[in-house]
């Protein structure tokens, strides 16, 4: 029998009771022949677990924030277990997993899994396809591509694929094929809502987390449109440990959300008004004497002064004719004079004690004077608006509890600011970011294990430097918003943004279920009449699959190799094939490899010709270099398990800044440093936006905007705000066919409403409901819970189309206007249009004929 | 015969084939068929698997229980009515004995082989005797099922000894008719009825017991389980022999004035009284403290989802029969004891099926999502509560069951003197 | 000997899972060291269970379990999958995992006519479904619900069979078996390997000083449905109390 060694010891030594049990007993039968009553004693001895051909330790990676390691248990070719490795050598991290990932398996051998090339036989959408061999796909692909390409220009074929931290390698296979071959490939951190836009706007960075266990390490976590008990399941327990430690957890939310339900303090705010609490909670914080202004004085560009005239800052080449035009000025109160302030180096001038309010007059080069004020004078005046009540009036928060929170969190050292997508997903989810940003520096929890301002989205995060693996021979491929694909260039389109001269005549959709979680879905459905050729690459037959006019059957993470790495947890793993393809299954790589091989040979022989072993070493090489973040890190240390990337413990942003007042911003990968510095030009965490667009829109300073939901539905026809969060049992679509999790939701859509707004409709528990806005339509269930806020409906995204009464699911009625404030730089997924998904009205009836409970 | 069939017109050849069928035999012919369905049935049930009944998790014993506890009381009535009669000396049941006498051999019977169908492994049913384990309620009700089994048939045979002898017949196992020998048979049935009273009580005691013992379910937990069963048991276990008794009359097996219906009705309007008495004590002990444990199933019974079943059962099974009986006149009419009786029979049923359902169908901890159903489901697999009605498949084998009883109760009182010699 | 599957006799290569894990992982996965004469418990921290069901799902996995059956569920303290109640005039949820309490004084043990399920030396409460005669008695005992019955063929998704113990024959009840198999090989359940939360804590009662006996002493471990008297080896700790701003 198998067995560590101690329990070998175990076994004997039991074995041997039983023996002497057995003996005595006998003699006892044999003695007496009274055996009876002791007949029914005997039992089989339990044995060891059943046997398995292979175990293999490998990564989970749907488009989930996870990146859990987990072991593959293998017998007779079918992974029959999939169990979380619990081998993070940083023990606090074990076991990283869910409910989720560890059924995976049903899936890799489930019903919907594709295991053959399909050729659309049907009409588009109909789902009527037949199996093809490998080789009439390819040749297909490439002929329609080499005629498409020929005809519009490559750049017209447009590669959709999610965002690459859950897979260096096979998605960035994408990457290099879009390079090669010159055509575009879409964004998706953005396209998600994901990309926080507060965060490149005030912070220069793309976003900037702690990772999660440094969670414990708070006295005070204020999650605002966070769910971490749902969407972070094994990260959670961090918040658990440091409400353990004695910290206070505080949560917002419009619903009563499975992290309210473990909160000290849950507050139902108004959905979209998270700014308007922020700014209130900034307001009563200065009120009260807790802010810490030489923090503002030395990281922000609050003491830099703003002139009054243009609305620009005032530089010193404004003041001397040879002045830099980058560097700025403060009022140094000291000695009532204008200092000089350059961007080398964060921190005030030696001596200087800069001003943060009052109006100063300032001589120009020119000989004429303006009036100048610091920019946190500016901020100011914004905050003086946002009284307790004004705020408890638009968040629904009583006044009161706004200042009780306010000052618990100033006071509490080192507090947390957790935000999530519920917060983020708004079309002003910048503003939201912005009013976050500016309270975690007001209270200088920037920097420091415990504090800090973190929004976890998406797994967005390139943590390596893939650049010789994205960038063949150096070339990029032309990244396209996504958003622009949906809706075609808006009017305030960044001019940088290389959208395809001819518009989009091919889609290829990989790693995502587009036709399902694209927002305004019925406005995707119309650019699929000016595609020629539509091809998705997946391996469960989703909804996005259905209307692909050429299917290729993707291998799941358990058959295919590949590097990962996740915001969350600093470690980078490498994912190990279990088994061998399943069917006629090829990872990305391959099928790259081969339409490559058909369009461009002598490319495909230069550049695509590698393994995914040689990919991952050339990634590690690329970040070794100046002790780079894969310093150390080789792919045999990999194959023994994850490893650490070389990263500050606990990984924390901004401490360079703080600590050595090192400008801002630090390093977005994959962008060049100078594309997200532009971002900043103070090099300072920036409250003013100083650029015109932002002084047009009246958003210069963080305040607070009314949700948009594209400025159509008027809340008298459209009385109910339509909340579409992330649902617990799945990972946006992925996991929505799980046998075993429908079993325990029931598998079907539930619409959450408050029993007053059912009421108000006749609507009742499970009775079937329209959901419905001018975009779209569709019918469910209704559920009817307090759990739900008055004048909110809550349905998870992600369901299957064919688990609704009827329609295509939740995005037919999202909006997808973009910000032009998105569009005022643009590096892609950095500073680019992020969408508002939560940002969406809509009503709800009963329909005719509808079932009722 | 099927020759013959089809050699003449069809409808003359049918015709002429009923009109020469003896009743009895169609009838033995009938009971034959649909034990042969029953069992068909059965061993469709064994290779499938419980499930294709409509018993899951949530509910997991049903309609072959329930019938095996009906037919323990059904059983018991009768042999209390019989050793009662003998022990306290009412001789006005001596016409009627060896009915009861037989019809509480055959309940036991069916009885235990409503269990077959019940167990998931019934080829396994040995390890009750290889395995036995003495805690266990069930252990003792199967101990006692089969005593008791044994000592009605002794019964039965002691009754119908002597006259069987007188006929030769190989059931009086080589035995002749002798004065000596029907004074040694009333001794044994003096004797044996010391022993069968507390047997039959005890038999619904322990099936009671089987219930009442399991702190599992508030709705059972209850001391006066035992004493109510017997209670029902006497009901239902009278009624039927009266009904017994009034068919057989008819068919001229047996014969007794109505006087004895009359009194026999008496008996049972007293029965009912007490059974509703120990109802009325129960419903009472646990809804008054307005606790959980208890008083929330007893709500369900007074209030909610089995208050249709529970009211029928008060007021159809208990008080309709009740008032039947309650004048002399009334009573005179063996048509209206024969209804009572029906009646009873039913809200005894009912009684049973308000017990076994009530005290199952709702999640033991109150919690959603509840206990997983077992099998697999479109929708969800929990369940917090489960409205349990027997399948096709449960009607099909209970019936065959029944059928094997009618048809063993048939024989035997073809084959059996039932009529005491003198009468 | 009954959790052997037949396959294996004719694949002599297979292995152990266990034999097979990542050092890392099956250190992670071992049991504190027992006492001489360990009795089996769990604690089940409720502060911590976020009801996420990774142990339920687990359990299905690892054990086998057909659709429609579950050893291992999460009950919500409130309205539905999920809700909370406002019961106390504002809304409140909590969780509470239920498989086998392995009761002291088992109810199913009493009533099992055959000893189909009984008490093993290492007080862990065990069923043997080849004596199992079907009768779902100790279903109907079982204050807690934790037991499935086998109705019919066992379905599984798309016929996988998964999981590290055979399955077991129709018409015969199974339940939680606290992972016998994996305790013969010095490993903790497998619910408790996968709970992300770290709620879930196995060890030795009999050891006064392991972590579960601690913690049931220190944060007043506390047994589920107490008034019945079963005395379940698996305890639930209360969660905090909240300190509201
Ligand atoms: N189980 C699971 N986990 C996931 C995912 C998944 O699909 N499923 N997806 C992953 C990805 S890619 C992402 S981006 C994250 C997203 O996960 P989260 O960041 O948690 O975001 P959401 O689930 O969208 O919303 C979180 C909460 O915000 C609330 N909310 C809605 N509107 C508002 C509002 O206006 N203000 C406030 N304060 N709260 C609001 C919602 O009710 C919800 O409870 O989850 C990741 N993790
Ligand atoms: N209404 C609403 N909509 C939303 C959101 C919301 O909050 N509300 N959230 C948005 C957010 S934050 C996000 S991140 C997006 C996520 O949107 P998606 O990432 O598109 O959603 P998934 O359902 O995870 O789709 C991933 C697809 O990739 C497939 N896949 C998995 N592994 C592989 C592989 O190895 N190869 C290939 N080729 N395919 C694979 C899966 O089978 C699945 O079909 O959804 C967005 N949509
Ligand atoms: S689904 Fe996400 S959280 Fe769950 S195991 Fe996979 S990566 Fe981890
Ligand atoms: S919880 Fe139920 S099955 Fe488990 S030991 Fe207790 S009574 Fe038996
Ligand atoms: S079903 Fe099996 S284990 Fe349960 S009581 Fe009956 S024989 Fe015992
Ligand atoms: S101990 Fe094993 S059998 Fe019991 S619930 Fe946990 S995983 Fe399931
Ligand atoms: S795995 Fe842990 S946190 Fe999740 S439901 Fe089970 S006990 Fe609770
Ligand atoms: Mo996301």
């Amino acid at each position: 029998m198998p067995a560590a060694p101690d329990a070998i010891v175990t076994i004997n030594r039991r074995r041997f009771l039983k023996g002497a049990a057995a003996a005595g007993a006998s003699t006892a039968a044999v003695a007496g022949g009274a055996g009876l009553i002791l007949l029914g004693r005997d039992h089989p001895e339990v044995a060891a677990s059943t046997g398995v051909d292979r175990v293999v330790r490998t990564t989970c990676s749907p488009n989930c924030t996870g990146g859990c390691g987990q072991l593959a248990f293998v017998r007779d070719g079918k992974v029959v277990k999939v169990q979380q490795a619990a081998d993070y050598p940083d023990a606090v991290y074990n076991p990283r997993g869910c409910m989720k990932g560890i059924s995976y398996h049903t899936l890799i051998h489930g019903a919907d899994r594709i295991t053959t090339p399909l050729v659309r036989t049907g009409e588009r959408g109909s789902g009527a396809f037949r199996e093809a061999s490998w080789d009439e796909v390819l040749d297909r692909m490439a002929n329609e591509m080499r005629r498409i390409g020929e005809r519009w220009g490559w750049d017209s074929i447009h590669v959709f694929g999610q965002v690459p931290g859950s897979g260096y390698i096979q998605k960035g296979a994408n990457y290099r094929a879009s390079a090669l071959l010159g055509m575009t490939h879409g964004t998706s951190f953005d396209f998600n809502g994901d990309l926080p836009m507060g965060m490149p706007i005030t912070f220069g960075v793309q976003n900037a987390e702690h990772e999660a266990k440094d969670w414990a390490n708070s006295r005070f976590l204020l999650l605002v449109g966070a769910n971490p008990v749902e969407t972070r399941i094994p990260d959670v327990h961090f918040l658990f440990d440091a409400v353990e430690r004695g910290a206070q957890l505080v949560v917002v939310d419009p619903n009563f959300s499975g992290t309210a339900a473990k909160a000290d303090t849950w507050l139902r705010i108004r959905p979209g008004t998270d700014a308007a609490l922020g700014l209130a909670m900034a307001r009563e914080i200065l009120a009260a004497d807790l802010a810490d202004m030489d923090f503002l004085r030395n990281f922000t560009d609050a003491p830099l002064l703003v002139r009054l005239d243009t609305g620009l800052r005032l530089r010193e080449a404004d003041l001397r004719h040879d002045g830099d035009p980058d560097s700025f000025a403060i009022w140094d109160a000291s000695v009532g004079r204008i200092a000089r302030v350059g961007t080398d180096r964060l921190g005030m001038p030696g001596g200087t004690q800069a001003a943060l309010a009052g109006t100063f007059e300032a001589r120009l080069a020119d000989g004429s004077t303006v009036e100048v004020t610091p920019g946190f004078e500016l901020v100011r005046r914004e905050l003086d608006s946002w009284t307790l009540d004004r705020a408890a009036g638009v968040t629904g928060i009583g006044a009161e509890m706004i200042a009780r929170l306010a000052r618990a969190y100033a006071t509490a050292k080192p507090a947390a600011i957790l935000m999530g997508g519920g917060s983020n997903h708004w079309f002003h989810g910048d503003l939201t970011g912005r009013a976050m940003g500016l309270l975690a520096a007001m209270t200088a929890n920037i920097g420091v294990s415990g504090g800090g301002f973190s929004v976890y989205v998406g797994q967005y995060k390139v943590r390596v430097n893939v650049g010789p693996w994205f960038n063949p021979g150096g070339t990029k491929a032309r990244i396209v918003p996504s958003i622009y694909f949906l809706r075609g260039r808006s009017e305030t389109m960044h001019p940088d943004v290389p959208y395809p001269a001819n518009g989009f005549h091919a889609l290829v959709v990989t790693f995502a279920n587009m036709f399902v979680q694209s927002p305004d879905l019925n406005r995707l459905h119309q650019t699929l009449s000016q595609l020629d050729l539509v091809v998705v690459v997946d391996h469960q037959m989703t909804e996005t699959v259905r209307w692909a006019d050429i299917v290729l059957p993707a291998t799941t993470w358990y058959e295919k190799t590949d590097l990962t790495a996740t915001p969350l947890h600093p470690f980078l793993q490498l994912q190990q094939a279990a088994i061998p393809p399943v069917g006629a299954a090829r990872s990305e790589l391959w099928i790259w490899r081969e339409v490559v091989r058909r369009i461009d040979p002598a490319k495909a022989a230069e550049f695509m010709e590698v393994t995914e072993e040689e990919a991952i070493e050339t990634i590690l090489a690329a970040g070794a270099k100046d002790n780079g973040p894969t310093a150390g890190i080789t792919l045999d240390r990999l194959r023994e398990g994850p490893v650490r990337l070389n990263v500050p413990d606990p990984d924390i942003p901004f401490g360079p800044q703080v600590r050595d007042r090192v400008p801002f911003p630090p390093v977005s990968m994959p962008a060049a440093p100078e594309a997200t510095a532009a971002f900043l030009p103070t090099r300072r965490i920036e409250f003013y936006k100083e650029e015109e667009r932002f002084r047009e829109l009246g958003e210069a300073v963080p305040t607070f905007k009314d949700p948009h939901d594209d400025g159509v539905h008027d809340p008298v026809t459209y009385p109910l705000v339509f909340l579409t969060p992330h649902s617990k049992w799945r990972i946006h679509s992925t996991y929505g066919n799980s046998p075993w999790l429908a079993e325990i939701h029931g598998g079907r859509p539930l619409v959450l409403m408050h029993p007053d707004d059912a009421r108000d409709r006749g609507i009742a528990d499970g009775d079937e409901v329209e959901v419905y806005n001018t975009r779209g339509a569709f019918r469910c269930w209704a559920q009817v819970s307090e759990a739900a806020g008055r004048g909110s409906v809550t349905l998870p995204e992600g369901w299957w189309p064919r688990d609704f009464v009827a329609g295509k699911g939740v995005n037919e009625l999202t909006a997808s206007e973009v910000n032009p404030i998105h569009e005022v730089h643009f590096v892609p997924n950095m500073w680019s249009p992020s969408t508002g998904w939560k940002d969406c009205r809509c009503e709800v009836r009963r329909p005719e004929g509808g079932n009722r409970a | 015969m099927s020759a013959q069939a089809r050699s003449g017109p069809v409808g003359r050849g049918v015709t002429e084939r009923v009109g020469r069928v003896d009743p009895l035999l169609a009838w033995i012919g009938f009971l034959l068929v649909v034990m042969a369905v029953g069992f068909a049935t059965w061993i469709y049930q064994v290779t499938n698997g419980l499930g294709v009944t409509n018993l899951r998790n949530t509910v997991m014993w049903g309609q072959y229980i329930l019938f095996f506890m009906f037919f323990v009381g059904l059983s018991a009535g009768g042999l209390i009515v019989a050793s009662a009669g003998r022990l306290f000396g009412v001789t006005r049941f001596a016409p009627i004995v060896r009915l009861a006498v037989l019809e509480a051999t055959v309940a036991v019977m069916l009885a235990a082989i409503f269990l077959l169908p019940d167990i998931g492994r019934p080829e396994r049913l040995w390890h009750l005797f290889r395995y036995p384990n003495l805690t266990s309620p069930m252990i003792w009700d199967i101990a006692i099922v089969t005593a008791y089994f044994a000592l009605s048939v002794t019964y039965v045979w002691l009754y119908t000894r002597a006259d069987l002898a007188a006929a030769r017949s190989p059931l009086a196992l080589g035995t002749g008719d002798t004065p000596a020998g029907r004074e040694r048979d009333d001794r044994w049935k003096d004797a044996l009825a010391w022993i069968a009273l507390p047997a039959a009580v005890l038999l619904h005691s322990i099936t009671a017991w089987i219930f009442g013992l399991q702190i599992s379910r508030g709705f059972w937990y209850s001391a006066i389980m035992a004493p109510m069963f017997v209670a029902s048991a006497l009901v239902s276990g009278v009624a039927l022999v009266i009904i017994l008794a009034l068919i057989l009359r008819r068919f001229g097996r047996l014969s007794f004035d109505d006087g004895l219906v009359s009194f026999l009705g008496g008996l049972l309007a007293a029965f009912i009284s007490v059974e509703a008495f120990l109802v009325l004590a129960e419903v009472l002990t646990a809804a008054y403290p307005g606790v959980e444990f208890e008083g929330d199933p007893m709500a369900r019974m007074l209030t909610g989802q089995f208050a249709p079943l529970f009211w029928f059962e008060v007021s159809v099974g208990l008080a309709l029969p009740f008032f039947m009986l309650a004048r002399r006149s009334w009573r005179a009419s063996p048509r209206m004891v024969a209804a009572a009786a029906g009646i009873a029979i039913v809200g005894i049923y009912v009684h049973r099926l308000n017990l076994v359902l009530n005290g199952l169908s709702v999640a033991p901890i109150g919690l959603p999502p509840g206990v997983s159903i077992g099998t697999a489901q479109n929708g969800a697999s929990f369940a917090m509560s489960h409205f349990y009605v027997p399948s096709l498949v449960e009607w099909l084998i209970v019936a065959g069951v029944l059928a094997g009883g009618a048809l063993l109760f048939t024989l035997a009182v073809r084959w059996l003197p039932l009529r005491p010699a003198g009468h | 000997m009954r959790y052997v599957a037949p396959k294996e006799a004719t694949v002599p290569d297979r292995r152990s899972p266990i034999d097979l894990l990542p050092a890392a992982s099956r250190e992670w996965g071992r049991i504190e060291p027992p006492s001489d004469q360990p009795r089996w418990g769990m604690v089940v921290d409720t502060e911590r269970c976020i009801g996420c069901w990774s142990c339920a799902v687990i359990c299905k996995s690892e054990n086998n379990v057909p659709l429609g059956a579950w050893w291992n569920r999460i009950l919500t303290e409130g309205e539905g999958l999920d809700l909370p109640t406002t019961e106390h005039g504002s809304e409140e949820m909590s969780w509470t995992p239920l498989a086998c309490q392995m009761c002291e004084n088992p109810p199913c043990v009493k009533v099992c006519p055959v000893q189909a399920t009984y008490v093993r030396d290492d007080g862990v409460v065990m069923m043997d479904n080849e004596r199992c005669i079907g009768c779902r008695y100790c279903m109907i005992a079982c204050p807690y619900g934790v037991r499935t019955f086998n109705w019919g063929t066992p379905q599984r998704p798309n016929g996988l069979e998964t999981g590290m113990v055979a399955e077991r024959p129709i018409g015969t009840v199974e339940k939680c078996t606290f992972c016998v198999h994996r305790l013969e090989e010095g490993q903790v359940p497998s619910c408790v390997v996968s709970c992300p939360a770290g709620a879930r804590i196995f060890g030795d009662l009999n050891d006064p000083d392991s972590r579960v006996s601690r913690l049931i002493r220190d944060r007043e471990g506390r047994m589920l449905l107490e008034d019945r008297g079963t005395r379940p080896k698996v305890r639930y700790l209360p969660a905090r109390r909240r300190r509201g701003l």
